[in-house]
């Protein structure tokens, strides 16, 4: 586990360097697909069958041959063109991990809210038709996660920051932005033909909930990441045209950003948040400069306050 | 025409306002000035121009109406837009620092500390966490269906506003 974890590090700042200087990409292209060759013919050194028995195999095979339903524990994952199940079943993985390391809040009146507004927020996406899921995490950080095929999480310690429903429905907009323009995806899709094409790994994955583990290391760690900063600009813009076309007010997810950007930079609370996004003010500056006058003559949007779902702190 | 029109929504603007001003959280506060904007008579792109700011400009903020914050500066009042406005003074962030730590009980040590009950969530833990089934099939316990979703929009009262993805600014 940790062994693969370290290699997962070396091999993306491999990426990030070699890249500028040729077409790292291309070779990696021609790497990968030669070790997902391998892999079909059952030859090199990515043929590592020990642990299967016999039947595993075989069934393996005929689930392969037969084009079923893509079950992307029992089969290589197709890291170029991941299926919508490969897609979800990855972030349930994620998911599972940030869960693992901080619970949901014991309130079901709360995360059923939280779907509620979610769910709408979601059907006015490019992707309406995943099965969106939403929770409230326990954690005083003010933060909120995106996993791919539709999940998504935020902190108490953010909820609690949130005074009306537009707010609520701005943050979760942005994050399903990142899903709908799977931001992540794209990170470890990049990153996994890395390996790939370097022989760090195979593309065959194990059963179970070993799946991100053995892609991605721990689940969670891509959440501890930074996505470019332009992928975070392009959801905050994404983020306030899914609230405005849910009904909501324009500026709740500015008003977010001007809340968190009043937090200290070294308040504990927002050190990840801040290491992996760009500031506040930057993000708000962005804003304002692709918006222009968009935003001018919208019909009022609500804010929906006396709805709103109040959590003591 | 086209003056009294924007004095009307202005008049109006201001009683919205005064009726509701104990929503609006950014009124009565100070702000600062995210980039060079100008101040406008009125919250319409099109209004007269009464002023400018520049980026860093101290200003109070005075009311809210939809896209726009009316803001008091040195030289003069005005609405500028909302976006151009951050808020908070330019240095008020390290002010709060040491009142933030104490109250979220990880003065000093930069750790959370245990017995307050208030828990982070660090690159760290995030890197060693373990998949949770449990949590997990809780999560998706909650699942709806999009017509839930419309359902819940329809009680609220909410209904839909088509609007195009904007593009980044260059």
């Amino acid at each position: 586990m940790h062994k693969l974890l370290i290699g997962l590090m070396v091999s993306a700042s491999l990426f990030s360097t070699q890249s500028v200087a040729f077409d790292f990409g291309k070779a990696l292209e021609d790497a990968a697909k030669q070790k997902i060759e391998e892999v079909k013919s059952g030859s090199g050194a990515a043929n590592t069958e020990q642990a299967k028995t016999p039947a595993e195999t075989e069934a393996t095979k005929s689930a392969t041959e037969s084009g079923a339903t893509v079950v992307p524990d029992e089969k290589a994952f197709n890291w170029k063109n991941p299926s919508t199940a490969e897609e979800i079943a990855l972030g349930r993985e994620i998911t599972g991990s940030i869960l693992g390391a901080a619970p949901l809040v014991k309130d079901d009146k709360l995360q059923q809210y939280v779907n509620k507004v979610g769910r709408w927020v979601a059907s006015q996406s490019e992707r309406a038709d995943l099965p969106w899921k939403f929770g409230v995490i326990e954690s005083s950080d003010l933060n909120a996660f995106a996993a791919p095929g539709g999940y998504v999480l935020i902190t108490k310690g953010l909820y609690q920051q949130l005074n009306n429903e537009a707010q609520l429905a701005g943050i979760l907009g942005h994050e399903i932005a990142h899903i709908v323009q799977k931001h992540q995806l794209k990170v470890l899709q990049k990153q996994q033909l890395v390996n790939i094409g370097a022989g760090l790994i195979t593309d065959k994955l194990s059963k179970g909930n070993k799946l991100a583990q053995k892609a991605i290391g721990s689940g969670a760690e891509i959440s501890a990441r930074s996505l470019d900063k332009e992928a975070e600009y392009e959801a905050d813009r994404m983020g306030v045209v899914l609230a405005v076309r849910a009904g909501y007010d324009a500026f709740g997810l500015p008003e977010v950003l001007q809340e968190i950007g009043q937090t200290n930079k070294t308040d504990n609370s927002v050190a990840l948040l801040f290491k992996t996004h760009p500031h506040p003010d930057e993000r708000l500056t962005k804003l304002g400069d692709s918006a222009g006058n968009k935003l001018d003559n919208l019909k009022a949007g609500k804010t929906l306050e006396n709805r709103f779902y109040k959590l003591t702190k | 025409m086209k003056i009294d029109l924007h004095k009307k929504n202005y008049l109006k603007a201001l009683l919205l306002i005064s009726l509701a001003s104990p929503a609006l959280g950014l009124c009565g506060e100070v702000g600062t000035a995210l980039k060079a904007d100008t101040l406008r008579l009125t919250p319409f792109a099109d209004a007269k121009t009464v002023g400018s700011l520049n980026k860093n400009d101290a200003v109070d903020i005075l009311a809210k109406k939809g896209a726009w914050l009316q803001v008091k500066t040195k030289k003069s009042t005005g609405w500028v837009r909302l976006l151009s406005v951050k808020r908070g003074g330019v240095s008020s962030s390290n002010q709060v620092k040491g009142l933030a730590d104490v109250a979220s009980g990880r003065a000093g040590t930069g750790k959370v500390v245990s017995t307050t009950g208030i828990r982070g969530l660090s690159a760290e833990e995030l890197k060693t966490a373990q998949f949770n089934e449990t949590e997990m099939k809780k999560l998706e316990s909650y699942t709806l269906t999009p017509k839930d979703g419309q359902k819940f929009a329809t009680a609220g009262g909410l209904t839909t506003t088509p609007l195009a993805y904007f593009k980044g600014a260059q």
